[in-house]
């Protein structure tokens, strides 16, 4: 530990953009995140992988990124909250949790968001049980859950247009 | 000034309109303070207690010095010599807090010194160098023993008990005199637990060497109250010290009491030269060592009651556990008394109310504060009484509640209650949850062995403090009333800017802010904006600003209105100079050329833009007597408040009362022994609702606080003082797979005391521990428990139902029946 | 590569363990080789009448395959680790290798023929899963092995396997699990494994509890012998999850309705079952 820890280099995509880097093993995906690309909207809540403050997608697939080394990103594609809004406008997930008050502090809602959008992608129309599977690894403290299962199903109905 | 409510139109208050902080937050584009770096910013790890209660021998932090990246390093022995300790609210206080332990640690999780690097993980890597040696003292985690005085943690104090004080209204040895029946509980306690915000601590100092100002970006949620202590403690002028926030993920009063980390943190960048220092607290820290709710025990409970079941009076010993140093305490020995009666009319009482520390965290001012846990005993009492004379829950409750028609209604200790109907509410949530349906379920159960059990809790939200019963812990106190401040002004370019005096942590203050200005002017909220965050140097706050105690309803937006009523009356004095009309000619609204006023007789307009240029860099054009126009009005809200009689502990307390009744239906599984929760109804009353879907996720949000704290949320220690959960996975706070769905309901009985008739709310009073205890009582009282304590899981009602070693009716409860 | 650095490497698979545990600086280890880049160790495949998982399948990707759908006891193990995030992550080889007591795979993979096929430089060997972890954290492989595969044979028809657990939350481990296996002719059971998770330095194969059953008529009566017996073999730690007298009474409980799950699945009948939340 006290000498000097050799940097290893990463290529990492992150909402559409490439990024090279030389980092210290050690260090977590939701630091790279936070410290070196300056992506601050993904946040860090605890310390035993509970809380999903820092969920993002890997490769398609919602991780904490917490519990993740940045050097295991190594040629993945990475999608944070940053990359959820096109040209400005909000992406249909977010725009259901602002229309449901699916948020208050907003501390737990990009990782929120994330792990929404996995769910939708992979169905469509969530039941509640569903819904509460596809959340159970993200804690939120202020809304008590019950308006964040609003918004998700009204962002399910707003993406099939029903 | 008092507006009469209702005097103006309310077009945007009382509106489900989306928040303002929606867009920046939904995002990710938010400002939490571990999002801002500092040019040249160093970064700061403590090195903590592994012992509850321990002499420190020695400390070595050379090993950490010599790491590569390490800037500096700090102990207690160093800053004695640099500063005072921390004022003590408590009267005579000779406890002395510094903010890191000098000659002996007093809790797991004690800072002990602190590390400062280059980068977080080397001041990691630095603060496991730091060498530590310890003397083990003996650790007392029971407050009872704590009392015992046999091992003391401040022994400048010679005791371990705080405060004590008798609060006894009424003819208490009459009613008992006269009752029809007593009830004795042996027993009862309320644990400790925290609402654990999501974003944890986070301190940015610099202690600027060259104008020796300290700057602080941080999420505290009182600065006003911080900055007081912290000035006393460093002797630094208190206009020297500068506190920002931005946005806050949480706090529900846990961040209140985050001062003595501020002071290590300025103290440490004064020790690195002036720069920039930051901390960022981990979770295992704040489970350990940012602050815990009150846990307190009530012994020898002793209820008077008529033969309709009616209480007459209540006896008890009340015992709080403040942790290891009391900080905001001992005002929790007075808070209660806020509540004293609770939703109740008995009008005898004699609470013997003690507080002391114990080697664990201290306690600070979390959601419900002081006053959940009386509420929760008085339920309890409530229950335990309805129980054992036979009475139904419901009939329990109509019989003793305080009726609708009795408001204002005085308590025996002087508080006024302003509004409220809890008769209303009860039936409300009754139909909610079909009570009728599931009495009849219950009883088919219960015929199948199943133990179902419904039960109903009513709680308060008082809501905005009067400082001044302070005194009556400390008459020596200088702090009374409750005020708030807001401006409101018109810009260079006629731009309107709200700012308030509240650090906001998702109760939506942007938005209701804009709502009640919009209201004022007559445009829309969007064209207003609200300065977001906090900051001590923007001069418009009073000496309690910030975010807690259930107020902004009240004492925020009656600032903000009073701002708003003050800019109108100078917009229209200026237009109607400029549009050679009288006064009231004038009309406000929004024309082809935005916001503006409008001369009704002729029509002539001139647009806010065109009243801020005169003001602002076309002042020629004014006459003498307009020259105290500026458009930057700043407005102080004062509450109606005396200084309360500190002899008899009798006063008016807190000025507005909101209400909650939940009621529950849960079934403890006769295998797993696991609660579950069948159905749930939560009613709330807040006054006027300023924006529904805002008080409605808070309802939700303080209920799922509640269930969490009634089912799996515990601040547990072993019997040597380890924190047993450090950890969120061994805490467990709720998820979503916990959460039953909620039904919500809502009266609305307005306040007199803000200009909307809103109340302050937030809190919630934790209403859920005291209906799932309830619930949980009525499932097992056959079997001969009673719930003694706010904590209940599988684990505990295994052992009440099979091992019989707690929550025994018949240990813990004796019924005296006197002959009529 | 492991030889080369020796002992001050270990191996890093889903991470979902190890790097929580260097977080809280628990575990140090100086280097770290990263399985996730070896290719072809992450499949699902039906072979010869067994199910082959490579070490490195993400809990996820077994939670939603058809193949090891077969064995609905596996999706039930699946499905109920941890939470979505995780199980995006964490695999099977790398859970079994790292043995912890309560880990979900090694319990119920014990009611079933389950073999570790283990990867070295000398060559591979198959060790059978009740021979494989011996101890909390503690399994049979050197040094420089690694688990490459497991291997659970497909029982035969007239078999049903459920698994239970009560958990506080979603990302934490179970207060106490219950793995069952039952092979059944009419009423009467011919063959029963009976797995208990989180409540000993292992799982624990409950082999009294299986005698009561084993050859006996399915009934109340036998099905509460089987579960009494069961609670008698847990040998739980007191801990934030619970007392141990109650870990007992909940591993009674688990194991009886784990039965009664696993004989409906013998039946042939389609049950689904899920994880209890408090």
């Amino acid at each position: 530990m006290p000498e000097t820890i050799e940097k290893i280099p990463l290529k990492v995509n992150v909402n559409g953009k490439a990024y090279a880097r030389n980092i210290e093993p050690r260090m977590l995906l939701v630091e790279f995140l936070r410290e070196e690309l300056d992506l601050t909207g993904t946040h860090v809540g605890c310390d035993t992988t509970y809380c999903g403050a820092c969920t993002v997608l890997m490769n398609g697939a919602a991780v904490k990124s917490c519990t993740v080394f940045a050097v295991q990103a190594d040629d993945a594609e990475i999608l944070t909250v940053e990359g959820l809004e096109k040209d400005g406008q909000l992406h249909p997930i977010q725009k259901a949790f602002g229309d449901a008050y699916g948020l208050q502090c907003g501390y737990c809602t990009p990782g929120l968001l994330i792990s929404t959008y996995q769910l939708l992608s992979h169905n469509k129309q969530p039941s509640a049980k569903e819904i509460g599977k596809a959340i159970a690894g993200n804690t939120c403290r202020c809304t008590g859950y019950q308006n964040i299962f609003k918004a998700i199903q009204l962002a399910a109905q707003n993406k099939t247009g029903a | 000034m008092t507006i009469k409510p209702g005097s103006e139109e309310k077009k945007w208050v009382g509106q489900a309109l989306p928040r303002k902080e929606e867009d920046r937050l939904l995002r990710g584009r938010g400002r939490f303070a571990d999002d801002i770096k500092l040019r040249d910013m160093a970064y700061l790890r403590f090195v903590r207690s592994p012992y509850a209660h321990a002499r420190i021998i020695s400390i070595d932090t050379s090993a950490a010095e010599a790491l590569a990246g390490v800037v500096c390093a700090l102990t207690g022995k160093e800053i004695v010599s640099q500063t005072q300790p921390f004022i003590e609210i408590g009267a005579d206080s000779k406890v002395r807090d510094y903010p890191f332990a000098v000659s002996k640690v007093r809790y797991q999780g004690e800072p002990v010194a602190a590390v400062v690097a280059e980068s977080a993980s080397v001041a990691d890597d630095a603060a496991e160098l730091v060498h530590v040696e310890y003397e083990a003292l003996e650790p007392v985690v029971d407050a009872e023993q704590a009392l015992e005085d046999k091992s003391i943690l401040h022994e400048e104090s010679g005791t371990n008990k705080i405060w004590n004080g008798v609060f006894e209204y009424g003819d208490v040895e009459k009613a008992f005199q006269d009752a029809a029946s007593v009830v004795h509980i042996d027993r009862l306690h309320f644990h400790r637990f925290s609402s654990t915000p999501l974003e944890n601590n986070v301190v940015i100092g610099e202690w600027n060497q060259k104008d020796d100002h300290i700057y602080y970006s941080c999420n505290n949620s009182f600065p006003s109250f911080a900055i007081q202590f912290l000035s006393a403690h460093l002797n630094v002028h208190i206009d020297r010290i500068r506190v920002q926030t931005s946005d806050i993920g949480g706090s529900f009063g846990i961040k209140i009491t985050n001062y003595p980390q501020m002071a290590v943190v300025a103290l440490a960048s004064k020790k690195a030269g002036g720069r920039p220092v930051k901390w960022v607290e981990t979770r295992s820290e704040h489970m350990t060592s940012s602050a815990h709710g009150n846990e307190r025990t009530f012994r020898d409970t002793r209820v008077a009651l008529d033969k309709n079941g009616v209480i007459t009076a209540i006896t008890s010993r009340h015992i709080d556990d403040c942790g290891a140093y009391p900080r905001y305490e001992p005002l929790g020995c007075v808070i209660w008394s806020q509540v004293f009666p609770g939703v109740y009319r008995f009008k005898n009482a004699r609470i013997d109310f003690t507080q002391t520390v114990t080697n664990k965290c201290p306690v600070g001012p979390n959601r419900g504060y002081s006053r959940m846990q009386h509420l929760w005993f008085l339920e309890r009492v409530i229950d335990i009484c309805a129980h054992h004379l036979g009475i139904p829950a419901d009939e329990m409750r109509m019989r003793n509640y305080i009726r609708p028609e009795e408001f204002p209604y005085t308590t025996p200790n002087g508080c006024v209650y302003d509004s409220g109907n809890y008769p209303g509410m009860l039936e409300v949530a009754k139909q909610l949850i079909g009570w009728d349906e599931w009495k009849k379920k219950q009883d088919e159960a219960r015929k199948r062995g199943r133990l179902i059990g419904i039960g109903i809790g009513t709680t308060l939200d008082s809501g905005t403090n009067n400082f001044g019963q302070s005194q009556i812990v400390n008459p020596g106190a200088p702090f009374s009333g409750n005020s708030q401040g807001a401006n409101c002004k018109l810009d260079i370019y006629g731009e309107v800017v709200v700012a308030v005096g509240s650090c906001p942590q998702g109760q939506g203050h942007e938005t209701t802010a804009a709502q009640v200005v919009a209201d004022v002017l007559n445009i829309s909220p969007d064209l207003i904006t609200v300065r977001t965050g906090f900051d001590t140097e923007r001069n418009v706050h009073t000496g309690f600003s910030g975010t807690y105690a259930s107020q902004f309803a009240v004492s925020g937006l009656s600032a903000v209105h009073g701002a708003a009523q003050k800019l109108k009356t100078e917009m229209k004095r200026l237009a109607a100079f400029v549009l050679e009309t009288k006064d009231d000619d004038i009309e406000f609204g929004v024309g082809a050329q935005g916001p503006e006023l409008r001369a009704k007789t002729t029509g002539k307009s001139i647009n806010y833009w065109g009243l801020a240029n005169i003001v602002n860099v076309n002042s020629a054009v004014l006459p003498a007597e307009m020259y105290d126009i500026t458009l930057n009005c700043r407005y102080i809200w004062r509450a109606p408040f005396k200084v309360p009689d500190k002899q008899r502990k009798y006063g008016n307390l807190t000025l507005t009362y909101a209400s909650q009744l939940h009621i529950a239906v849960v079934e403890v599984d006769c295998e797993t022994f696991i609660p579950v929760i069948l159905d749930y109804v939560a009613v709330d009353d807040c006054g006027t609702v300023i924006n529904p879907p805002i008080v409605e996720g808070q309802v939700y949000g303080a209920t799922a606080h509640g269930i969490g704290a009634a089912l799996l949320e515990n601040c547990a220690y072993d019997a040597v003082g380890n924190m047993l959960t450090s950890t969120f996975s061994d805490y467990t706070p709720i998820t979503a797979v916990n959460m039953p769905k909620i039904k919500y309901g809502h009266i609305q009985t307005p306040s007199p005391h803000s200009y909307s008739g809103a109340k302050g709310m937030g809190e919630g009073g934790a209403a859920p521990i005291h209906t799932i205890s309830a619930a949980l009582q009525d499932a097992l009282f056959s079997n001969g428990i009673i719930i003694e304590d706010s904590f209940n899981n599988a684990d505990s009602l295994f052992r009440a139902l099979v091992g019989k070693e707690i929550c025994q009716a018949e240990k813990l409860v004796k019924l005296e029946r006197r002959a009529s | 590569m492991i030889t080369q650095i020796g002992d001050e490497a270990k191996l890093l698979a889903g991470g979902q363990s190890l790097i929580p545990l260097m977080k809280l600086r628990f575990a140090n280890p100086r280097h770290l080789v990263d399985l996730n880049f070896i290719p072809d160790i992450s499949y699902i495949k039906e072979e010869n009448g067994a199910l082959r998982f490579g070490a490195l399948t993400r809990h996820a990707e077994i939670e939603d395959s058809a193949i090891a759908a077969k064995l609905p006891i596996i999706h039930d193990c699946a499905a109920g680790i941890a939470d979505v995030q995780v199980r995006n992550r964490g695999t099977i080889g790398g859970s079994i290798a790292e043995a912890d007591p309560s880990g979900d795979w090694a319990t119920v993979l014990l009611t079933q023929s389950t073999e570790v096929r283990c990867l070295s430089p000398k060559g591979e060997r198959a060790v059978p899963l009740n021979q494989f972890i011996t101890d909390a954290y503690t399994t049979v492989l050197a040094h420089d092995e690694l688990v490459s595969e497991i291997r659970v044979k497909i029982p035969p028809k007239r078999t049903g396997a459920a698994y239970l657990a009560f958990k506080r939350a979603a990302p934490v481990y179970p207060t106490a699990s219950a793995a069952v296996s039952v092979a059944i002719e009419g009423d009467v059971c011919k063959e029963a494994a009976i797995a208990l998770g989180c409540v000993g330095l292992t799982a624990i194969k409950a082999t009294a509890a299986e005698a009561a059953l084993r050859g006996q008529q399915l009934t109340d009566k036998s099905i509460a012998a089987a579960a009494e017996a069961a609670r008698n073999a847990a040998d739980p730690q007191p801990d934030m999850r619970g007392s141990a007298g109650y870990k007992r009474a909940l591993v009674l409980a688990l194991v009886k309705r784990a039965i009664e799950i696993a004989v409906r699945r013998a039946r042939g009948e389609q049950v689904e079952v899920s994880h209890i939340y408090a």
